[in-house]
């Protein structure tokens, strides 16, 4: 690219990095909403959190938590919207090169001021080999050096973070991540509290230890019972922070969290059992809310077996599913039909469908038959469906086998396994068909590419295109936000010519959440529920 | 008596270290590993983890290192739950399961040993049958049905009290699992009671007592009382230990902190030495009760000594 062009489209990206919006996150009160006057909320939160350090942190429940406990350099909002966070300002130098303002009001609960150094510590300490956090592969990846720094090869003082005074942060990335300000809303890639951390070592989590710096700060923590959390006086933006108290409750039964919701313990449920929405919809219509966000069931294929190698297999395979029947009646919990391994709402590409999606269901079969055929699969074949132990995931593998049973005249053996059995099965390729499912980390296409590229840790199917991959990496190495788009999208496309999994649904996330409880979106694409945002309203 | 109980504890040591050895075989050789996610983690980090917990060694001295700790009174560092040691866990649990499963024990003795009693001395009389109904509703219904239907009436019909969850050990929340646990147990009990005393009441000696002329009184608790309360006392152990350490479905159904949450997560998670620190605590414990259950025979049975 030509030196003018590079300054343009540097340009271009410093404007639309600096057009996120200059007001802070808050609490969104519309006018005319009484507050009630005790803001204290009840959440269930699924699991025990593993942990509460933002940098170990890595299931859905502990990232809850620790995102209402610590803020890193930006934050996103109920929405799913960027929003300054520490950093009340940044701009884009160099197509890998990013500097962060951090405000200069921003405290640690302690009172003391937060300064670059402390994101230079807390970046450096998730790359970590010592500290082994299992998100260091996913984000170090993006910093100069963070891949050599995990694997051990590089000291982390070359990670691609520098601070360049108090105030100041610099982030060199690896290749050009258009997405880093929203990167960096991760609580794995914020401060951390140096002096608090080698006082206490692992214990620092602990209540009356930790010190952080989000809208909350941690007040009580018993194991399996609750996590009570209470507002930050010293968060800058404290009175914006509605919201006195919040207690999270690892209610991992599903009719348990239900019924504590039901007898008025708990303001939201985690989710809901499954084959209770029809009923919950008509019974609490006002409670019940349903977001799609950006996940995707589907079916792996084994590539690598001499029967998946050829194409017209697999995509015969995925032509006879029918997805709305499945969304409408089997699941019946309102996820959407998915074609693609991009769902809809992810930046960076667009979702991708087949020609066949829109035809008539029986010469889907009449097509999918012939490529059998031609691909010498005779009818009587029997295929193994790997699942591991769930109603939910049986449900759909029955669907599945009956539709390649009655449509293609296909056997389907099922083979259900317990979670680690069934993850190990899939993780080393000894399966031919496994369920399998995908929540993005970030929204971004490369969290879902990740699920087809070549050799990637979570390609589970094995399957790899070179000329596809070549597309991926020059669309990362793009900054030009449209061209980058266009090429990951034909990336997708192409990809998903070679039908190396089955897309099913996208998911939707439904939980009952009281009428009370202000603030909460239904446009939340990776379900993180900030409490800062979140309300109690008279009632 | 004294030295039967010093030779019954000598002999923990070997069955402690057999089962936690068996065990640790067993976990090692299970598929699927503590850090196996639906989200694959890298290889490199893979190797971070093994190297932190000590996975990266080979078995025979990932074994040693474990054996030289639990010596020390260390059960490890839990791989699930990362903040905290396996001490510390069953620190937080262990009050947990011994307030709800003790205290249900308890009651669950007094009543069923009374209901027994009572269903005995009336046998086929219409109390007799009311309380072989409860018991053996107690026995054919399921936990996981009794529990959701007390939570129905108690808490989301009549709201008297909490549906789950902890709060300090306050009343409120325990009444419902001991309820629980109290029913099921009880049912056992009342039927073992009622069964182990009719056939006392039926036996020689009480017949010489009878003919003799003594009261119904002092011939129930003088003298059947001690002797059909044996088979009720060998229970004990078994139901003490299902109360307190594997209570899994009543504390899922009230989300309660307990062991057998523990346990549960602990073997699905692979947590190697979360499963392996609470079989510990349940070998020391069954071998407690056990031999509390062999010392109260020798109180019971006049034919038993040590």
């Amino acid at each position: 690219m030509k030196q003018q062009n590079v300054l343009s489209v540097i340009a271009a990206s410093v404007a639309l990095a600096l057009a996120v919006p200059g007001a802070a996150l808050a609490a969104k009160v519309p006018a005319g909403v009484k507050l009630a006057a005790t803001q204290e909320l009840v959440r269930s939160n699924g699991s025990e959190p593993e942990s509460l350090d933002p940098m170990v942190v890595e299931g859905v429940p502990a990232n809850i938590i620790t995102h209402d406990l610590f803020e890193g350099l930006t934050s996103t909002d109920n929405e799913g919207k960027l929003h300054p966070g520490v950093a009340e300002s940044w701009k884009q130098t160099s197509p890998t090169t990013w500097v962060f303002h951090l405000r200069k009001n921003a405290k640690w609960s302690d009172g003391s001021s937060i300064t670059a150094d402390d994101f230079v510590y807390g970046i450096r300490r998730l790359v970590d080999p010592k500290l082994a956090a299992p998100y260091a592969g996913t984000f170090g990846i993006f910093f100069a050096n963070g891949q050599d720094i995990v694997d051990g090869k590089k000291p982390l003082t070359a990670m691609g973070v520098k601070a360049l005074d108090k105030s100041t942060l610099e982030v060199t990335t690896a290749f050009p991540v258009s997405y880093l300000p929203e990167l960096m809303s991760n609580a794995q890639l914020g401060p951390a509290p140096k002096a608090v951390i080698d006082k206490y070592g692992k214990d620092w989590t602990k209540p009356g230890k930790m010190v952080s710096n989000g809208p909350f700060v941690l007040k009580e923590w018993q194991v399996n019972s609750k996590v009570v959390i209470a507002k930050n006086a010293q968060y800058w933006d404290a009175k914006n922070v509605q919201l006195t108290k919040v207690s999270f409750l690892p209610i991992e039964d599903q009719t348990a969290d239900v019924k504590l919701y039901q007898s008025g313990q708990t303001d939201m449920t985690y989710e809901i059992p499954p084959g209770t929405f029809a009923k919950l919809k008509s019974d609490m219509p006002k409670d019940l809310k349903t977001s799609t966000i950006l996940g995707l069931r589907y079916y792996s294929l084994n590539n690598k077996l001499p029967m998946f190698k050829d194409v017209r297999v697999r995509k015969a395979l995925s032509m006879v599913i029918d997805r709305d029947l499945m969304a409408q009646k089997i699941t019946a919990d309102g996820q959407l039909p998915s074609y693609s391994v991009i769902v809809k709402g992810v930046n960076g590409a667009k979702p991708t469908t087949y020609d066949w999606a829109t035809w008539p269901m029986a010469k889907r079969v009449a097509e999918a038959k012939k490529l059998l055929a031609a691909a010498g699969v005779k009818p009587g074949t029997t295929l193994n469906l790997s699942y591991n132990t769930s109603d939910y995931h049986k449900k759909m593998a029955i669907f599945v086998a009956s539709e390649w049973k009655t449509k293609l005249g296909l056997n389907t053996s099922m083979d259900n396994s317990e979670f680690k059995v069934f993850l190990k099965k899939r993780h080393d390729g000894d399966y031919q068909v496994a369920r399998n499912g995908w929540l993005a980390d970030y929204n971004d296409a490369t969290s879902f590419l990740a699920l087809v590229q070549c050799g990637n840790t979570q390609n589970d199917n094995f399957n790899c295109n070179k000329k596809a991959e070549d597309l991926i990496e020059q669309g990362n190495m793009s900054t030009d936000p449209v061209k980058r788009t266009q090429l990951l999208t034909q990336a997708t496309k192409m990809i998903m010519d070679d039908y190396p999994l089955i897309p099913v649904l996208q998911y939707t996330l439904p939980r009952l959440v009281k009428p009370y409880v202000g603030g909460y979106s239904l446009k939340n694409p990776v379900d993180r529920y900030r409490s800062k945002e979140l309300y109690i309203i008279q009632h | 008596m004294w030295s039967y109980t010093l030779r019954r504890v000598l002999v923990t040591i070997p069955t402690v270290w057999a089962v936690t050895t068996v065990c640790y075989l067993l976990l090692h050789i299970t598929p699927g590993g503590p850090f196996d996610g639906e989200r694959k983690v890298s290889a490199a980090v893979l190797a971070n983890l093994q190297a932190k917990y000590h996975l990266d060694m080979p078995l025979w001295q990932q074994y040693l290192y474990y054996m030289k700790s639990l010596l020390q009174g260390d059960l490890g560092a839990s791989f699930r739950y990362a903040d905290w040691s396996v001490n510390e866990l069953v620190a937080h649990a262990l009050p947990v399961s011994l307030t709800i499963g003790g205290s249900s024990l308890i009651i669950s003795l007094v009543l069923g040993v009374v209901l027994g009693i009572v269903a005995a001395l009336r046998q086929n009389s219409p109390i007799d049958y009311l309380v072989m109904l409860i018991s053996n509703m107690g026995s054919a219904f399921p936990s996981f049905i009794i529990g959701p239907v007390l939570v129905l009436v108690f808490s989301i019909l009549l709201k008297w009290l909490p549906s789950g969850g902890w709060d300090d050990f306050a009343v409120s929340y325990m009444v419902l699992p001991v309820a629980l646990l109290t029913f099921i147990n009880v049912s056992t009990i009342g039927r073992v009671m009622r069964g182990s005393l009719i056939e006392i009441m039926n036996s020689n000696f009480i017949r010489t007592a009878r003919a003799k002329g003594l009261p119904m009184r002092t011939i129930v608790f003088r003298h059947a009382l001690k002797p059909a309360l044996m088979p009720v006392v060998t229970l004990l152990a078994p139901l003490a230990i299902s109360s307190i350490t594997s209570a899994v479905v009543t504390e899922s159904i009230f989300s309660l902190p307990g062991l057998g949450k523990l346990i549960v997560n602990g073997a699905a998670n692979r947590d190697y030495t979360l499963v392996l620190g609470l079989v510990v605590l349940v070998t020391f414990m069954t071998v407690l009760f056990n031999l509390l259950v062999d010392l109260a025979y020798a109180l019971l049975d006049p034919k038993i000594r040590y």
